[in-house]
């Protein structure tokens, strides 16, 4: 039985992603020469809200633009063929409730390493307090876009290859990621998608038949029954992705004013909740339909009152996978102490058998090639109502990408989302 | 010998004051400092967190500027938020003084030996976290939650109010039900200093019930009614969470969510702190006025 909490689930970084993504070339670059952070500051004070300083745009990783990270010569990759010292700590820093207890129990038995887990609500917590520095983490569970920050600062640990055998058990998309090639400094964790749900009791009719299943924001008829998710580019991109734009990172003026006038219209029309505890409200029928992440519909079977059958749980995402697609990382951070131990156990996430049994209770698909994922249901990860929040491995060549974006668009996106937010 | 007195008394005085200076220096005057150095000071450029610059001379204005440019006009969107802010407090705070105020006065006069007893009880919601109290409201606000069915009748008639669907209304008496506690204790304690014999006097005289009310025992009270005002009005103004917990639609966004959703985006801190700046500039108007209605009530009891 999951457990109660899983706040901001899943890795999406809640808030402002594309503003501390657009300057992390720069720091990259900047990071070989090893100004402190500082310095760098003190070149772009004044970068307030709406003030774009990067004058040159720089490479912004997508799929079409894949990016190499360059090795950290700080924190050099530890040597092969080390052993976790037994009795050591390893030190996991994660999202609540986003990592199976018996998988961290056998995990210590075998290796005889303690482990403790920190928890954070949003990755922008999690950034600064790692970029304090003091908290000692060995491993962290990022999504893809954090990365450059991450690289950036220099507060991760190139991998070495050779304690991750395992990753030959990984779906073949992630061996040589766009962002991250030869997955220096990440391993994929968990796949999701953003679609749709709904309570079959609560909304009487069929979503996913309706020719443009966005549209449901939009109508009238469930005002006040329905939530979007709390984060700007997540909840944006669906706008864009319900006009048809599935270019969800459009810089285009006249596509950011359509997205603009679409969200002041669903204001009016709708006036939907922003949250992220969908997996807590629609169970509890405080609404009936809410834009979600796949893994959290299937938690939310498990948040049901007593005696609520899962059966009125359904979820929607484009059959032909050109929907919203994205994964969460595990990265070793080169602060911690316990770089071999943190190796150890991303190999151990990645075993076939410990990847499933963790998928069962954190309700998020690891990308295993030993999970069918047209065999969900049969093999009781999912019910069979909920068979749509299965993630294909096909959904990541077609799917929509959170990405970062230039500065101006950047921009204009926050003061869009901070005019949605204001309710005006 | 002789100046030890005067110099001990001249030493003695400012230092019981010390405390009182030290906590506000502490809690008050270097965090605010922080706040003005966040909002006229800069973003970090990777993690887009804020660094504030400590030196007024190198302060920056744009994040000021930019929250002060979209209150009014065409791209004032902050502008809605904000009177919606000042409708909620000032309706909240009127119907917690209508339920207070009489509540308070019973307390004060007409309880009797039950008053410890009822004093007790109208702090004890204060020993249930805020927090906890929003969200039993939310179970109890829920489609088919206790409110609904008892509204119904148990199914007889078909009430279908959705509550918790970011209703004003619902947020206002949120505000009500959080904030009542507080008011009603500074209510009670300026009730409580009236003495009986005033309003006896005013009875003696001829003054009817009302007429007593009117002219004695509501102008002795007046400060004890802006103080509790004051003391309910004033964290209402920066409240958020009561809003996220019973609509989070942001349809009732108050400043208290401004103010939220820009610390939680980075590089938008700064304009939470020009929010805060703004809140404290509103809320140092009813403040003066609280001076002077002290200073006056000293007068009248001179």
């Amino acid at each position: 039985m999951p457990p109660v909490e899983h706040d901001s689930f899943g890795g999406r970084s809640l808030f402002g992603r594309p503003m501390q993504r657009r300057s992390f070339l720069k720091a990259v670059l900047a990071a070989g020469a090893a100004p402190g952070l500082a310095e760098l500051l003190a070149a772009c004070t004044g970068s307030g809200t709406g003030v774009a300083t990067t004058a040159a745009t720089p490479k912004i990783p997508s799929p079409s633009n894949p990016v190499r990270w360059p090795l950290s010569a700080k924190h050099p990759a530890i040597k092969a063929g080390l052993k976790p010292k037994p009795g050591s700590t390893l030190r996991i820093y994660n999202y609540a409730d986003y990592l199976g207890p018996q998988v961290i129990k056998s995990f210590e038995a075998k290796y005889g390493v303690n482990i403790t887990v920190s928890t954070f609500n949003d990755e922008d917590e999690a950034l600064t307090k790692i970029a304090s520095g003091g908290l000692g983490l060995d491993l962290y569970f990022p999504s893809y876009d954090s990365l450059g920050k991450l690289v950036g600062a220099e507060l991760v640990r190139p991998l070495n290859h050779a304690y991750i055998g395992n990753i030959a058990n990984v779906w073949p998309q992630f061996h040589n990621p766009w962002y991250d090639l030869g997955w220096r400094y990440s391993v994929p964790y968990s796949v999701y998608t953003t679609g749709i749900a709904w309570r079959t009791d609560m909304v009487k009719e069929d979503i996913a038949s309706r020719s443009n299943p966005y549209d449901v924001f939009w109508d009238p008829k469930y005002a006040g029954n329905l939530a979007v998710i709390d984060d700007w580019h997540t909840m944006m991109g669906m706008v864009l992705l319900r006009s048809g734009i599935h270019d969800i990172n459009t810089a285009k003026p006249a596509d950011i004013r359509l997205m603009h006038n679409q969200m002041m219209d669903m204001l009016s029309k709708t006036h939907p909740r922003v949250t992220i505890t969908m997996y807590n409200d629609l169970p509890a029928g405080q609404y009936g339909l809410a834009q979600m992440w796949s893994g959290d519909v299937v938690n939310a079977q498990y948040y049901l009152p007593k005696g609520q059958s899962a059966d009125v749980l359904r979820y929607w995402f484009p059959s032909d996978g050109r929907g919203m697609v994205d994964n969460d990382l595990m990265v070793v951070l080169a602060q911690g102490s316990n770089p071999v131990a943190a190796h150890y156990f991303i190999n151990y996430m990645l075993e076939s058998k410990i990847a499933a049994k963790n998928f069962g209770y954190i309700g998020y698909q690891p990308p295993q090639n030993s999970i069918n994922p047209d065999e969900l249901v049969r093999d009781g990860f999912l019910p069979a109502n909920l068979k749509t929040a299965t993630v294909l491995p096909h959904y990541f060549d077609v799917g929509s990408r959170l990405l970062q974006l230039p500065p101006k668009a950047d921009l204009a996106y926050h003061q869009i989302w901070q005019e949605f937010k204001a309710g005006a | 010998m002789p100046d030890r007195g005067p110099r001990g008394q001249r030493l003695f005085w400012p230092l019981l004051a010390l405390p009182g200076t030290v906590w506000i220096t502490l809690l008050f005057v270097a965090p605010l400092y922080v706040v003005l150095a966040v909002l006229f000071g800069g973003v970090d450029p990777i993690l887009r967190q804020p660094v504030p610059v400590w030196d007024p001379l190198q302060w920056n204005f744009s994040q000021f500027d930019y929250v002060l440019g979209h209150i009014v006009g065409p791209d004032g969107f902050f502008g809605p938020a904000l009177v919606r802010t000042a409708v909620y407090v000032a309706l909240a705070s009127g119907v917690c003084l209508l339920v207070a105020y009489p509540v308070a006065y019973y307390t004060a006069r007409f309880a009797g030996r039950y008053r410890g007893v009822l004093l007790a009880l109208l702090i004890a919601p204060f020993w249930i976290s805020y927090m906890m109290r929003m969200l039993a409201w939310v179970n109890l606000l829920q489609n088919d939650g206790l409110v609904n069915r008892v509204l119904s009748l148990g199914g007889l008639y078909d009430v279908h109010v959705d509550w918790l669907d970011g209703r004003p209304v619902t947020v206002v008496l949120g505000l009500v039900y959080g904030y009542v506690p507080y008011m009603v204790l500074p209510l009670f304690a300026g009730l409580d200093r009236i003495p009986a014999a005033v309003q006896e006097a005013a009875r003696d005289l001829g003054a009817g019930r009302f007429e007593t009310f009117r002219r004695v025992t509501w102008p002795m009270s007046r400060t004890a009614v802006v103080v509790s005002l004051l003391v309910t009005t004033l964290p209402m103004l920066g409240d958020y969470y009561t809003n996220d917990l019973l609509s989070a639609s942001p349809s009732t966004s108050m400043v208290g969510n401004l103010i939220n959703n820009s610390v939680l985006t980075p590089g938008q801190t700064g304009q939470a702190g020009a929010f805060v700046m703004l809140v404290l500039l509103v809320s140092i108007i009813p403040m003066l006025i609280y001076v002077r209605a002290t200073r006056s009530g000293v007068e009248v009891q001179s």
